[in-house]
């Protein structure tokens, strides 16, 4: 173990909710200097850790005790604890849209003149913070004009400007492409040096096994063990079986793919941005799905992979300007996201809670969502089809709750996707297209997810998965298509893949020839 | 199972009827129809009296006065006055549950005359006497009485008031007037301005009079719901449209204080000279600028006497006899000829008005 | 005290909408209770309820159009001027070109119709907020209701006002009840049994648990009585009177949108929109035929609601349908629909509706005036809601539903009895997620 102190000891935390113990007495060690990263499946408790630290529950509310710099702390809200130099920084990020760098930077800590803002002071300082945080950009951009990886650079400038001793980062990278996480891993090294401490939480093992010096897992309210990485020589494999408790002998389902003919041809596809009418997202994308194939589409983020899906899916995306759709050889007309249901469609949203549920649903609302005319005559819903639907895939997909009749708001975020799958399941479709299916998921119900994808695929439909995670698409997928800024770069089978060349495809819009 | 389960609605059922059944008294013999006056009723019995909103003084000093009156003569009152926005609905409901709490008499001023058919319908039916305050109800054969100060003569007083007022200061016309008349929906509204008209009409058709806008219909000079505001906004128009190229204004034909007012204001407003401008109600600011030469006159409608010779009414039917009336062909109100009991008048100017407002503490001592 | 709060659940169902209207049923009930009481039993005479049922039917009615126009996430506040511009229309059309009165009614559904789906043209296919729309709605028919009218007040016939003011006719022996209205309250009756037996059956069908028999027994019981008094207090009243036809128009309106809402595809739809519009949109669900539908309806709703407000009166007005937006839109949230759409049943807005109907009556038969109701009004409003977003900022639906949560986990489905839950971290106590939707 590293000779430095301890910065931050939590003891035997304990904090329940109504019904529900979501801590049972974990015990953190982060010390002075290091990086250090918290593990767990979702629910295990890891965000319930960092509201308790930060204040969120308050003092009182929660057993056990924090000492932080030798003493012990009692805080009674964010702002005592921002105070004592620890800061949180959210997956979702707090920063008001519609002002600069320079004012996100400095909201609720605004340098001041004689009662008024100085914002000479603040503007030199901005430049200051964004220089140290690596971010290049006029401090008088508004932030929703710059892209996600940025904003949070701004965020990390806000933490910086409140004088940080302990930076706390939650999923910093899950929305991030390659390029910026690997530009924020890279600034966090740096902070290191530095002599900031932080702490990291994050579901992407192969970040952590890369930056970490120490790994926490809590499983279940627990903590389970701390790992020191360069001594216990950890890996991925290593973590997850502290995860999950259990060591995931593959973290993919085998299975033997039976693939027929072509399904689904998509041909010169071309679709604008739905506002600036000179930007292309899709040129003239050319591809094809088979029978029981599961297509992968690697692309970073912004390269137009759901923006093509979702303009196949009933035009549902932008302005279409171009390209057919054949089913079974035969053109088939999408006008509408009814029409694309009708002829076997289904898209499965990137953003769950965003767009792909209403939260304020019940389980078995919301399976029949996509097409309740099947359990429906002459327009009235039979209540009974309803619930055995829905109580049939909550066995089938094993989703955990109660009942079917429990919101969907209440569910985890891998339950949470499972009723979306059910609820396009249900729908009968010939071709899935999952966007990000695991995104925010548990490494156990990723697991079970890679199982649904294959069985229907092993029902004869075709299946395409977008995500930005290679190791997921290389496990998963029977071929794997590549794009790059709108463009469809190259086309990859399963036997031939190698992720040097998939990235070099991603980041390139040179074609490659078809292997 | 089955037969518990049937056993178990059987029985909550049967209990629950026989509950509802022993809590309802059937109300459904007991009370007759309208005959009830002729037999009178017990004099603590709940009179009920409906007012308007209260946006003029004279509801409000009113309503007190009922309070006041009913209670002296042995009745139970319940005054109430309608929303300010919601006037209508106010008033039906409120004249439903004084029928509900079995008022005797009910003194209805109307909100909209014409919009009250079916709860002065069930007050008749319930047995209750209906009077008509101030405003006839129309549309209905169920209003039993009409009580008002005579409006036709209050118009007719303002008409001569103008007139008069007008020659004191011009003594040789043609004179230009504007002509104002109260809310449409207010019965009255039209009878003050043909009371007016009847004085007025002669000399403008000789051409002594001249209207100086050219509108001189009910339709055209009416101000909806009596509100001040409403008034002003039409001056100003008036202003600006017609009297902009040194046409002076000589008079203007008011139906009430709080128009009158409004009017002055907006003149004053323009910059212009104030014309010779009547008014009714007798309301505190207006009295105030009479004594200050303002405002030319107003009418004298003592709210007193009126409620007074009301709360006579309510106690002659409690008695069994029948009030007075002193008008039974007048007052059509679409439907039938209701009897009416007609108080004289009295306009008031500079001249008389100390000795008009003697009787009356408040308005007494503004004119000393 | 657990026990009482388990019969309670079975009586009136687990979920925390239900609960929250049992909370609204509970508040109803105890509002004329309270009345009852400082009226010397005046509030539930026959003469009063009938009154009460024929002042408000025409709110309640917009309350039926507005649920659905709030849930679909949009306000309307023109309702009250499409009332009086239908009415003085319809008013004019029987005066002036002597229209028989049943062909004035369609005339005024149909001008309602047009109205609506003006309003829906802007809503759904320009995209303006129906705030502005309807805003500017308010203005446009509140004025050509005056323009006319000419601010007049236009009388209607006879026939007309049965809609507002009129009975059930007098038929069959003396029984001394109406006897239409006694059979109405029989044929409610055998209704509710047969409902319940059914549901009953499907839950069997479904394989869920059922409640206890005597607890069925005693919910039927309840409810049958409560038919059974409304019933003989509304056939026990004057002779000539009964259940209003404007009750009977209501009652019709009720069940079928409660149906429709609750049971059909096209009803479900509102609901997806008002939740999460991209999500409905991305299901396959058409929004802007939804929110197009939903607005015209409203203007056919308030349409109706004008008529029956004029044929009450005896006559159109110009302060016809002022401030009515208030009342509906109020009784709608005090029903417990949220604010940011999704959320709320057409019977939890009639129970909102007739809370402050019967707050109302209430006041005014202790003869309070109506300053000081507009006063106890507003704020039984504000106090309705503010409850309600409290209960949610504690991560509950409501302090009734928070109750009974403890049971819904083991009871109602017998998912919960099977121990496949390796992790039960998936099933996390609360999740914040009801800030997003502060629903009222």
């Amino acid at each position: 173990m590293s000779a430095a102190p301890a910065l931050l000891e939590m003891r035997s935390i304990t904090k329940s909710f109504p019904g529900v113990t979501a801590l049972a007495g974990v015990d953190l060690v982060v010390r002075a200097g290091e990086i250090h990263a918290i593990c767990g499946e979702n629910g295990a408790g890891k965000s319930t850790l960092m509201k308790v630290l930060s204040g969120v529950h308050q003092h009182g509310t929660y057993g056990g005790e924090i000492f932080y710099g030798g003493h012990e702390v009692r805080f009674r809200g964010i702002r005592a604890s921002e105070d004592a130099g620890i800061v949180i920084i959210h997956q979702e990020l707090a920063l008001v849209p519609g002002m600069s760098i320079t004012e996100n930077i400095f909201l609720g800590n605004e340098p001041r003149k004689r009662g008024a803002i100085d914002w000479k002071v603040a503007q030199r300082r901005a430049l200051e913070l964004m220089e140290q945080v690596g971010l290049k950009e006029d401090p008088d951009t508004l932030i929703m004009d710059i892209g996600v990886g940025k904003q949070q650079l701004v965020e990390i400038a806000k933490a910086f400007a409140k004088d940080v001793k302990l930076l706390i980062l939650d999923e910093p990278t899950a929305a991030l492409n390659e390029a910026d996480s690997r530009h924020l891993l890279d600034l966090l090294r740096e902070f290191k040096r530095q002599g900031i401490t932080s702490i990291i939480i994050s579901h992407k093992l192969n970040e952590i096994e890369a930056i970490a010096d120490s790994i926490t897992i809590l499983r279940d309210g627990r903590t389970i063990e701390t790992l020191d990485v360069r001594a216990d020589g950890v890996n991925e494999a290593r973590i997850v079986r502290g995860m999950v408790g259990r060591e995931l002998s593959s973290r993919f389902p085998d299975h033997t793919p039976d693939i027929g003919e072509v399904l689904f041809e998509v041909r010169d596809w071309t679709v604008r941005h739905p506002i600036s009418s000179e930007r292309l997202v899709c040129k003239g994308s050319n591809f094809t799905v088979r029978r029981g194939e599961v297509v992968g589409f690697a692309g970073l983020m912004g390269s137009g992979r759901s923006e093509l899906a979702m303009s196949l899916f009933g035009r549902s995306y932008g302005v279409w300007l171009g390209g057919r759709i054949y089913k079974n050889g035969v053109e088939i007309q999408v006008k509408s996201v009814s029409d694309a249901i009708k002829h076997g469609l289904a898209y499965v949203s990137e953003d769950r809670k965003a767009i792909g549920l209403n939260l304020l649903d019940d389980i078995k609302t919301s399976v029949v969502a996509a097409k309740p005319a099947k359990i429906a005559r002459r327009g009235v819903i039979d209540q009974v089809a309803e619930y055995r639907t829905a109580e049939g895939y909550r066995r089938d997909l094993r989703i955990k709750t109660p009942s079917v009749d429990e919101g969907v708001a209440k569910l985890s975020g891998g339950n949470q996707q499972k009723v979306v799958l059910a609820k396009w399941m249900f729908t009968d479709p010939d071709l899935l297209i999952l966007d990000e299916p695991t995104r925010g998921i548990d490494v156990g119900a990723k697991f079970e997810i890679y199982g649904i994808i294959q069985r229907l695929a092993a029902q004869g439909r075709g299946v395409v998965v977008i995500s930005s995670e290679l190791p997921e698409l290389i496990g998963l997928c029977d071929r794997i298509y590549t794009m790059f800024e709108g463009t469809i770069t190259g086309e990859v089978a399963r036997a031939d893949v190698d992720p040097e060349r998939l990235m070099t495809q991603m980041t390139t819009t040179r074609k490659m020839p078809v292997s | 199972m089955r037969n518990l389960f049937m056993k178990a609605v059987a029985v909550g059922a049967v209990t629950m009827l026989a509950l509802g059944a022993t809590a309802c008294s059937n109300e459904r013999d007991g009370q007759g129809g309208g005959a009830a006056s002729a037999k009178g009723f017990a004099a603590d019995s709940l009179i009920g009296v409906a007012m308007p909103s209260k946006t003029s003084e004279n509801w409000v000093l009113a309503g007190d006065l009922f309070v006041n009156g009913l209670k002296e003569a042995g009745f139970k009152a319940d005054v109430q006055y309608a929303g300010a926005s919601t006037t209508v609905a106010d008033q039906q409901a409120q004249i439903s549950a004084m029928v509900t709490k079995g008022a005797k008499v009910i003194v209805i001023g109307a909100t909209d005359a014409a919009q009250l058919a079916t709860q002065v319908k069930q007050a008749k039916e319930s047995g209750a006497t209906v009077i008509a305050y101030d405003r006839l109800i129309t549309n209905t054969a169920d209003v039993d009485y009409y009580i008002a100060y005579d409006n036709f003569e209050v118009g007719q007083l303002q008409g001569k008031a103008l007139l008069e007022g007008m020659k004191a200061k011009k003594p040789k016309g043609p004179w230009t007037i504007e002509l104002f008349s109260g809310s449409p929906d207010d019965n009255n509204s039209a009878v003050f301005f043909n009371g007016a008209m009847d004085v007025l009409k002669p000399l403008i058709d000789k051409g002594d009079v001249v209207v100086g806008s050219g509108q001189n219909t009910v339709k055209q000079t009416a101000i909806q719901g009596w509100k001040a505001e409403n008034a002003q906004q039409r001056m100003d128009s008036l202003l600006t449209s017609t009297y902009n190229g040194g046409k002076t204004l000589d008079g203007v034909l008011s139906p009430n204080d709080t128009l009158a007012r409004a009017i002055l204001t907006s003149i004053k407003g323009a910059g212009k000279p104030l014309p010779i401008v009547t008014g009714q109600d007798s309301e505190v600011e207006s009295v105030k600028s009479i004594v200050a030469g303002q405002q030319y006159s107003t009418i004298n409608k003592d709210t007193r006497k009126l409620v007074a010779e009301t709360i006579n009414m309510v106690k002659a039917l409690q008695e069994g006899s029948a009030p007075q009336v002193n008008d039974t062909k007048s007052y059509n109100n679409g439907v039938k000829v209701v009897p009416a009991y007609l108080l004289p008048p009295v306009i008031v100017t500079k001249a008389n008005v100390a000795e008009a407002y003697a009787n009356d503490p408040k308005l007494a001592a503004l004119t000393k | 005290m657990s026990g009482f709060q388990e019969v309670k659940k079975n009586l009136f169902g687990g979920s925390a909408s239900v609960s929250r209207q049992f909370g609204m049923i509970f508040t109803l009930v105890a509002i004329i209770l309270l009345f009852q009481v400082l009226t010397d039993g005046l509030t539930l005479t026959s003469g009063n309820l009938i009154a009460v049922v024929s002042q408000y039917s025409y709110i309640l009615i917009l309350a039926i159009g507005m649920l659905m126009v709030i849930v679909a996430g949009h306000i309307d506040l023109s309702v009250g001027s499409i009332a009086a511009f239908t009415g003085i229309v319809v008013a004019k059309s029987m005066q002036n070109l002597d229209l028989p009165w049943p062909l004035a009614i369609l005339l005024g559904l149909a001008v309602g119709a047009v109205i609506g789906a003006w309003h829906g043209f802007w809503v759904a296919y320009v995209g303006v907020p129906a705030f502005i729309v309807t805003l500017a709605g308010m203005l446009v028919f509140r004025g050509g209701n005056q323009f006319i009218g000419n601010a007049d007040t236009v009388p209607v016939p006879e026939g007309f006002r049965e809609i507002g003011a009129g009975y059930l006719p007098e038929v069959g022996p003396s029984t001394g009840y109406n006897n239409l209205t006694l059979l109405l309250g029989v044929i409610a009756c055998v209704a509710v049994v047969w409902r319940e037996s059914r549901a009953r059956s499907t839950r069997r069908e479904m394989g869920t648990q059922n409640a206890p028999l005597w607890i069925s027994g005693v919910r039927l019981a309840l409810m049958v009585g409560v038919i059974a008094f409304a019933t003989l207090r509304f056939a026990g009243g004057r002779v000539g009177t009964s259940l209003p036809v404007s009750g009977i128009i209501l009652i019709v309106l009720v069940l079928a949108y409660s149906f429709y809402t609750r049971n059909t595809v096209g009803g479900r739809s509102i609901y997806a929109v008002g939740g999460n519009a991209r999500a409905a949109e991305l299901s396959g669900v058409k929004l802007k035929r939804v929110n197009f539908l939903v607005m015209t309806n409203m203007g056919i709703l308030s349409a109706l609601a004008g008529m029956i407000f004029v044929a009450r009166s005896a006559a159109s007005g110009p302060q016809d349908g002022l401030s009515w937006e208030l009342d509906a839109i109020a009784a709608v949230f005090i029903g417990g629909a949220a604010v940011s759409g999704g959320l709320g049943t057409i019977g939890g807005s009639i129970v909102g509706g007739l809370v402050m109907a019967l707050l109302n009556n209430g006041l005014q038969l202790m003869g309070v005036g109506v300053d000081l109701v507009q006063i106890i009004k507003g704020l039984v409003l504000l106090l309705a809601v503010a409850l309600d977003v409290y209960n949610k900022s504690q991560g509950r639906f409501s302090v009734i539903g928070s109750l009974t949560r403890p049971f819904r986990r083991q009871g109602s489905s017998p998912a919960a009895e099977r121990p496949d839950s390796p992790s039960d971290s998936d099933r996390l106590p609360v999740r914040p997620l009801t800030h997003r939707k502060t629903s009222v």
